[in-house]
């Protein structure tokens, strides 16, 4: 086989040489023939002669040696490819026209897929990532699934659940300052068990995890770090291990450095610091427990055991539920515990999109392969002749196919150049979509997290399986687009092609039909894809117009926490110097602070009772969102007061506690009536049932929070003075562009507290284009792709009708010639195409009612079947779609009867 | 007496050129002349067929081929057997005798 290699790299290689070396051996062996003919006593001419016609003609045996050399079929294929580039230069429209629609389709396929790949497909980076399953508790009646299981519940767990080989788990313990290490920063930190990074397989590079004698209640204050803040923060210090860092004010010892490119396994923690989880040992609840909120990771026995896990953790939560009291028996009711794949947990909410993109592009493909394939077949009729001469000088059948795949392999390959030209382009896009803010955060990962599809989208990138995908594609387009034509082409009829040779040959019967059929399923498909295009992009201007309870222009942002604890004098006194400076900024209209900004995540973080009489039982203490908010807050944001008044700096610690609700708050616990009402809190107090009496003197429209999709829940606003929390986000409406304060925030920031890390720092209008990253690409995505179908199905019907019209010039001029008025033909070629596009309107409208359902879960103020996307997408592919069919129509019309008759 | 060329069998010449050649050093014609002697002039070798099973077996890896200089002074091209060479000679050697033990019992049954 070797030496078989060998000879086919020489023989194409030095072709000459072999040439020139066969040249002399036959003639030195004519030689030796004619050598042994003299020495019989012929003549030298004679024998010459006689020893040439013995030989049986020296260019027959040479060209015997040649055939059966190791290369002849590469050679001829070679041959093919010389060819069909010969085809494609002389015919440039066809080769343009098609290369061009392939490479699309192959660029679009191509770039989701790496997409695809990179979240959905790839293994996660972790040893066993097979067996790796995320534990969650979720009640199915009310579809809450996903939620964490509590510290006891956890403990219980990792003794108790034999299916598993071992449980970790981690708390997300959110933002903390640390200090003492170069400038103040913000630091994500998670609580994890000890036995976390072993079961991911993952060692600290440097130093140690933590030891079990540490993962305990009251361990001592060790802690590991992130590479990226070991390198950042500590500039890489080789002495690292054993050094005391500041962490929210408290010492801590560092014992060791994580891998460089360990990915935290959660979709939307990347932490900075890792402490000890210190869990306490005792799994019983009681109504003091108090519990943190676990999300745990368990490494199966084996990845076929996941059925008796789920049995075993079933059994398991109805066990725990029988050990609460009885304040939790409403929460435990209904209960399960399940486990899923940690991919699936990592890539949860990206899938679903990422599928229809993906559906989507191949949709465009298969559009593309309809038009080359269209444009192939017509082609094809127009070499019907070149095909006959071919077969009739002995080039068998198969010969025939070959030279045909070999022509559309070599389209298909510089489309697939092409289309990996876009594929890149578009993973940048995805990798690079969420529009890295104006003020980095100087954290490659925590930018990633930011990206439209979390912080796997930096995986997406064209390797090696996305360049065998698009190798695969080629193939495949190249079965789709080529093989019909290539069967229809080698089973020309050779006698009836060269008699037919002097007039055109149309194409047949089937042909025709098979063309019209591939048009109908293209404008089908373009109206499938517009449909969802229109939905998505309804559902997009709905997002944007549905009130936001908020001006977001001249808004500039940033995060401030207070290290925990802090007495509540020191926490106003910082807000007052603050507020004081910030307002005293040129460029600055109003200054404010809130724990919370819109947009951001909230969720009740207190409880709220209505009226002054006796204290309902605990349990029925309604659960809020509690903002606290400086006087000035309500201007700052643009939040519109309905009735009453906003908070005024007489609202302090000292005056009569007051609060403001929003709309969704008045209507839940007042009916829309709310001013000059009662609640009583007891955010701040120091035992739950302390409770102070407030009076609401004023309602707000309500603010989105948790992103532009967020739905409206009650919210209560109290004065910072009086209620005031750790969370301090700055807020400060600008006259100039808001971006050209931020330096200045900055050192106020700094000058008022030296160690205060101040983070986060983004224009109101970058938080809203952030949060809508990924509606924003895959609308933009799905858009594209529809606009692509529909101008590649356009193109399509132009392709088909050109055609048509060319190959029934005569009959278009003797109608001429016999009578008919020029409009009448135009009208005939337009009907024709009318039919085949009001066929594929329908297969289309057909398909998008079908299928719109899978775009369910994205759609926002529009329902599935929307009559407006629909029609709209009906009418601009018919649009189009006339449009292609009338450009050849009129050029028929103007048919020059005389010398189309002539020619005949 | 002279066989048609088409009636060699299939194999046949790659058996009887790795035979003729021996652990000697021919040229095409050479190989031709040896074939003839050792099958007594049954078979006689046109260049037609000598020079693609040469080039063949060369690229097999049966042959190697070397420039050399012919009795008379002239440049040709030799052809030596390899190892590969003497061991696809055992082999059909082997297979011949099969076939040709087969078809005479066959042909001896009445």
């Amino acid at each position: 086989m070797w030496s078989h290699i060998k000879s086919a790299i020489r023989n194409l290689l030095h072709k000459q040489q072999v040439e020139s070396e066969l040249d002399d051996e036959i003639a030195s062996y004519v030689a030796a023939v004619t050598d042994e003919k003299i020495a019989d006593g012929l003549a030298p001419e004679e024998a010459r002669r006689r020893a040439l016609a013995e030989s049986g003609g020296i260019e027959q045996v040479k060209q015997a040696v040649r055939d059966q050399r190791a290369s002849t079929t590469v050679e001829s294929v070679i041959q093919d490819v010389r060819y069909g580039l010969r085809q494609m230069r002389r015919n440039p429209a066809f080769a343009w026209t098609a290369v061009i629609t392939l490479g699309l389709g192959i660029g679009a396929t191509t770039s989701i897929f790496s997409a695809v790949y990179a979240l959905l497909i790839r293994p996660l980076p972790y040893a066993d990532s097979d067996r790796l399953m995320e534990i969650s508790q979720g009640w199915p009646k009310v579809s809450t699934y996903g939620a964490p299981l509590i510290s006891p519940d956890f403990v219980a767990a990792q003794s108790s659940l034999r299916s598993f080989q071992s449980i970790a788990g981690f708390a997300d313990w959110g933002n903390q300052n640390l200090t003492g290490a170069g400038d103040p920063v913000r630091v994500r930190v998670v609580r994890m068990t000890m036995n976390f990074l072993p079961i991911l397989h993952v060692t600290p590079v440097k130093g140690r995890n933590f030891l079990s004698s540490e993962d305990r209640m009251g361990g001592p204050a060790v802690v590991l770090l992130s590479h990226r803040l070991w390198e950042s923060q500590f500039q890489s210090d080789a002495a690292i291990i054993g050094r005391s860092i500041t962490l929210e004010g408290k010492a801590w010892t560092v014992v060791g450095v994580l891998p460089a490119h360990f990915i935290f396994p959660d979709p939307e923690v990347e932490p900075d610091l890792y402490v000890p989880a210190d869990l306490d040992a005792d799994t019983n609840v009681t109504p003091n427990t108090s519990v943190l909120m676990m999300r745990a990771i368990g490494l199966l026995h084996s990845d076929a055991i996941m059925q008796q896990a789920q049995t075993e953790m079933k059994l398991f939560a109805e066990t725990r539920a029988k050990g609460y009291p009885a304040l939790l028996g409403s929460w435990a009711k209904d209960r399960e515990i399940r486990a899923k794949p940690l991919h699936r947990y990592l890539t949860g909410d990206d899938r679903e999109p990422l599928l229809i993109l993906l559906a989507c592009v191949g949709a465009v493909l298969l559009i593309a392969c309809v038009n080359v394939t269209n444009l192939q077949l017509a082609r094809t009729v127009a070499r019907q002749h070149e095909m006959a001469l071919r077969g009739a000088l002995g080039a068998g059948r198969l010969r025939l196919i070959r030279q045909f795949l070999v022509e559309s392999l070599t389209l298909a390959t510089l489309a697939a150049i092409l289309g990996l030209g876009i594929a890149g382009a578009v993973a940048w896009l995805i990798r690079r979509g969420g529009m890295p803010g104006e003020f980095p955060s100087g954290s490659h990962i925590a930018e990633l997290l930011q990206a439209p599809f979390g912080k796997l989208s930096a995986a997406v990138q064209v390797n090696g399986w996305v360049l065998a995908f698009t190798a695969g594609l080629a193939l495949l387009t190249t079965i789709l687009f080529g093989l019909a034509p290539a069967i229809g082409a080698s089973r020309t009829d050779l006698r009836t092609a060269l008699q037919g040779a002097a007039r055109s040959i149309s194409s047949s019967r089937q042909q025709r039909k098979l063309r019209s059929v591939l048009l109908i399923g293209e404008i089908g498909l373009a109206v499938v894809l517009l449909t969802g295009a229109g939905l998505l992009i309804r559902s997009f201007v709905n997002v944007l117009r549905s009130g936001s309870g908020f001006d977001p222009r001249q808004c500039l942002t940033a995060e401030i926490k207070r290290n925990y604890p802090e007495a509540p004098e020191k926490t106003t006194g910082f807000v007052q110097q603050l507020l004081t400076r910030l307002q005293a900024l040129p460029g600055a209209q109003v200054a404010a602070v809130t724990s919370a900004l819109p947009l951001q995540p909230i969720g009740p973080n207190s409880v709220v009772v209505p009226g002054d009489g006796p204290l309902p039982p605990r349990t029925q203490w309604p659960a809020v969102c509690v903002i606290s908010v400086s006087p000035e807050y309500f201007r700052a944001a643009g939040t519109p007061f309905l009735r009453g008044r906003s908070f005024s700096d007489d609202d302090n610690a000292h005056s009569v506690p007051v609060a403001v609700v929003n709309q969704a708050f008045a209507k839940w616990l007042f009916n829309g009536d709310a001013l000059d009402r009662r609640v009583r809190t007891n955010i701040g107090a120091k035992d739950v049932g302390q409770f102070t009496p407030r009076t609401i003197v004023g309602v707000v429209q309500d603010v989105r929070y948790n992103g532009p999709e967020g739905g409206f829940r009650p919210v209560i606003y109290l004065p910072i003075e009086q209620a005031p929390q750790l969370s301090l986000n700055i807020l400060l409406r600008t006259t100039v562009q808001p971006g050209s304060l931020s330096s200045a925030m900055r050192k106020t920031v700094t000058d008022v507290d030296p160690v205060q890390p101040l983070f986060d720092m983004q224009t109101m209008e970058e938080r809203i284009s952030q949060s809508l990253a990924q509606r924003r690409l895959i609308m933009l995505l799905i858009a594209a792709f529809a606009m692509l179908a529909m101008i590649l199905a356009g193109v399509g019907v132009y392709g088909v009708f050109s055609y048509w019209v060319s190959q029934r010039r005569q009959e278009l001029a003797i109608r001429l010639a016999l009578g008919s008025s020029r409009p009448e033909l135009l009208r005939l070629i337009v009907s024709q195409a009318m039919r085949l596009i009001l066929a594929g309107g329908v297969i289309g409208i057909a398909g998008a009612w079908f299928l719109d359902r899978l775009l369910a879960s994205m759609l926002v103020g529009v329902k599935v079947h929307d009559p407006v996307s629909l029609s709209l997408a009906w009418v601009l592919m018919t649009l189009i779609a006339l449009v292609g069919s009338c450009v050849p129509a009129r050029n028929a019309a103007r048919t020059n009867v005389i010398s189309v008759l002539h020619s005949e | 007496m002279e066989r048609n060329q088409a009636n060699l069998l299939q194999g046949t010449l790659d058996l009887l050129i790795l035979k003729a050649i021996g652990d000697g050093e021919f040229h095409g014609l050479g190989i031709a002349r040896r074939v003839e002697v050792i099958t007594e002039d049954t078979f006689k070798v046109r260049p037609g067929s000598l020079f693609p099973a040469l080039h063949r077996m060369e690229e097999a890896g049966w042959l190697k081929s070397f420039w050399g200089e012919s009795e008379n002074n002239r440049r040709a091209k030799y052809y030596r057997r390899t190892k590969a060479g003497e061991h696809q000679l055992g082999v059909e050697t082997e297979q011949w005798t099969t076939i040709s033990r087969a078809i005479g019992g066959a042909l001896k049954t009445t």
